[in-house]
């Protein structure tokens, strides 16, 4: 409870809402909490770097964290008014039922049900990723969010658009005014205020973690399949999570319909290189690879296994594609399947906020 | 106490007694004395002579194009003046989007809170520093709402011109977005200019203006007539030679006070 009762009493206070949507949790776990402590969030709020984590690419020296401006990006970030016809919000592509990834679809419809060309990533631990896009094209996490916002298949709006909703809008004069000091509404603002929200998504409670931190074992399947990611896959997917945020071409194809890092580059040798994906939650994130062509870990296993295409800029490490005789297949699987963090998905703290 | 106050006074009577003085025998050699805005004014020329314009056929003397500008934007940033005694003073936050269509083709830069001084010298960038480009979301003029930022390869578009042109080989008009910040196609460039042996005396008469002049047809110099290329949105070569060839254009015109 000592968390609550701080927030309720610096942070709260100007939000009706909230205090009445805590003294419910309060009163609630109060008679709860004699038989079990399950009501309270699972965690604190607030960024915190997880001990075996290295240190995040993301600084808050100027986007200082509170509480309000990470109240006034997680709204944003749940709010389809933000696009041109009002039908698709940032969670409509990275759901946090789906471990803050798309819908379990290979592209994810944005306004007008249009489709872009690229599988909706999660956007779980982006505090660590030095570059954003399958092709990292994006440098800053703050400057992220302007893609979908204004790109036509997506959210097809402009910024001065959105800070001219913003601005009539009552319910965000107030958030701004509680965030900023002034009901003032800035692109700026707005964008650091998502990524306050973003920042605060941190998948770091899977039974691989839980592993890591003693609080619980791996069966025998699992740990065998542990060993073996070490050995064929953690070059590229390194621990702790789970990529290395190099470019690569893992062989999925001969010839290039999307150039991938090329088109950043403009260098030859990045045809067809993309950004190692992190893998925390993958069995919960299908369908797979940057235009989401596989639909089962199975089928990315399989690819590894047999079906790497030679190119020019195909992996060395690839050569000879990834060699998964007799039942590696199956092992691997059941420790990819230790990666999937359900508290993420419940999270107190990042859930679609109820009014 | 009362003591304390007194001494204070006194001080503070000699000072002022001490600045009149100080005023009168050297009026512009301290710093502390004040501060004075100074204007920093380009003039866009076409064909060297005639005063470039916006929503006008102009033809381009170095390729024959004819060309209509509809948008002219570009970025300065970083201004700073070199004093007499060869110290520099910086702006802070130095950066200024030139629009010209809206600011006309003649626009101004306010230099506020420029110490009284003698200067000699001009230092400005042409683009966005490579910092403010890697350094997320920004405000004011390097605000992202103002349509200069590319919001799927990160950075600042130093530079757009767009416009229509019957030689353009893209179905009649042309769209050029120069930028880039890093490696070998990065734009951003430093320039300064001395004033040939004058000096601005900065000495809060409100008066002092820094007039340069630029070439927008130069442009094209090197990569020719828009029917060859009519459009860049991204940084690389063409980008690369196109801004270094306008940004080569810019020259000291005078100063006065
Ligand atoms: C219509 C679906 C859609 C919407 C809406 C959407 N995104 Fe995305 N998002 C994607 C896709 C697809 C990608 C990958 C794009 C690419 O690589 O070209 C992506 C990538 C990202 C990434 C980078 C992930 C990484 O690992 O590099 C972040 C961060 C992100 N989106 C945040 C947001 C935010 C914030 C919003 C709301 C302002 C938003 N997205 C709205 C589909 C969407
Ligand atoms: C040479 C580096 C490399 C190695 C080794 C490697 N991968 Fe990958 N992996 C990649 C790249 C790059 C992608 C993204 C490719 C794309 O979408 O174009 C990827 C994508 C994936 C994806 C899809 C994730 C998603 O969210 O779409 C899975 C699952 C995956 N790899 C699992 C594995 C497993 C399991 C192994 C070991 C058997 C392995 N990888 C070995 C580079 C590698």
């Amino acid at each position: 409870m000592i968390s609550l009762a701080r927030l309720n009493s610096n942070t709260f206070m100007s939000n009706w809402r909230w205090i009445r949507l805590l003294a419910v949790i309060a009163v609630g776990s109060l008679i709860v909490s004699c038989k079990k402590e399950q009501v309270e969030p699972y965690k604190k709020w607030g960024f915190s770097k997880p001990d075996y984590f290295p240190e995040p690419v993301y600084n808050f020296d100027n986007n200082k964290q509170t509480f309000q401006k990470f109240t006034l990006g997680r709204e944003l970030f749940y709010d389809p008014f933000l696009s041109s016809d009002g039908t698709v919000s940032c969670a409509s592509c990275h759901a946090n039922s789906h471990a803050f990834a798309g819908h379990n679809t290979a592209l994810s419809p944005g306004v007008n049900n249009l489709l872009g060309t690229r599988n909706s990533p999660s956007i779980a631990n982006m505090a660590w990723s030095p570059s954003f896009m399958w092709d990292g094209g994006i440098n800053h996490i703050e400057v992220m969010p302007i893609a979908p916002l204004t790109n036509p298949v997506e959210m097809n709006e402009t910024l001065a658009n959105i800070i001219a909703k913003l601005q009539q809008s009552e319910k965000y004069k107030k958030l701004f005014k509680e965030a900023y000091g002034t009901e003032d509404v800035t692109d700026q603002r707005v964008l650091k205020a998502l990524t306050q929200y973003m920042m605060m998504i941190v998948s770091n409670n899977s039974k691989y973690d839980q592993v890591k931190h003693g609080e619980a074992t791996f069966t025998d399947a699992e740990q065998q399949g542990y060993e073996l990611f070490q050995q064929k896959c953690s070059q590229c997917h390194t621990e702790p999570l789970f990529t290395d945020y190099s470019f690569r071409n893992n062989g999925l194809d001969q010839s290039f319909s999307d150039g991938g890092r090329f088109l950043i580059t403009q260098n030859e040798n990045d045809k067809g290189k993309f950004k190692v994906p992190s893998l925390r939650n993958v069995a919960l994130t299908y369908p797979y690879m940057h235009d989401g062509r596989y639909y089962t870990l199975n089928d990315v296993l399989n690819h590894y296994a047999t079906g790497v295409q030679h190119s020019s800029t195909l992996d060395p490490l690839l050569e000879n594609g990834i060699p998964l005789p007799g039942n590696e297949k199956t092992l691997l699987i059941a420790f990819l399947n230790t990666l999937s963090d359900y508290h993420l998905m419940t999270d107190f703290w990042l859930a679609e906020p109820k009014h | 106490m009362k003591n304390t106050f007194k001494l204070g006074f006194i001080a503070l009577a000699l000072s002022a007694i001490a600045a009149c003085k100080k005023d009168k025998i050297e009026p512009t050699d301290s710093a502390t004395l004040g501060t004075d805005n100074v204007v920093l004014k380009i003039e866009h020329t076409w064909q060297d002579s005639l005063e470039f314009q916006l929503n006008t056929d102009l033809v381009n003397p170095l390729t024959g194009d004819s060309l209509n500008f509809t948008t002219f934007k570009y970025y300065i940033s970083n201004i700073r003046l070199k004093k007499a005694d060869g110290s520099w003073w910086t702006q802070p936050n130095s950066y200024f989007l030139l629009d010209l269509s809206a600011q006309g083709t003649t626009p101004s830069m306010q230099l506020t809170g420029v110490p009284y001084g003698e200067y000699t010298e001009v230092e400005y960038v042409l683009g966005v520093d490579s910092t403010r480009n890697v350094s997320g979301a920004q405000d004011g003029a390097l605000s992202p709402s103002l349509g200069m930022f590319w919001s799927w390869n990160s950075g600042y578009i130093m530079l757009k011109a767009e416009g229509i042109s019957p030689n353009a080989s893209m179905g009649g008009s042309f769209a050029f977005h120069l930028g880039g910040f890093s490696g070998v196609n990065n734009v951003v460039t430093k320039k300064s200019h001395t004033f040939v042996g004058n000096s601005l005396s900065v000495s809060g008469n409100g008066h002092c203006q820094i007039h340069l002049e630029a070439a927008p047809q130069t442009l094209w110099q090197t990569v020719g007539s828009v029917s060859g290329n009519s459009m860049i949105h991204m940084p690389g070569s063409g980008a690369k030679t196109m801004s270094d060839d306008f940004f080569g254009s810019f020259e000291f015109e005078h100063i006065h006070e």
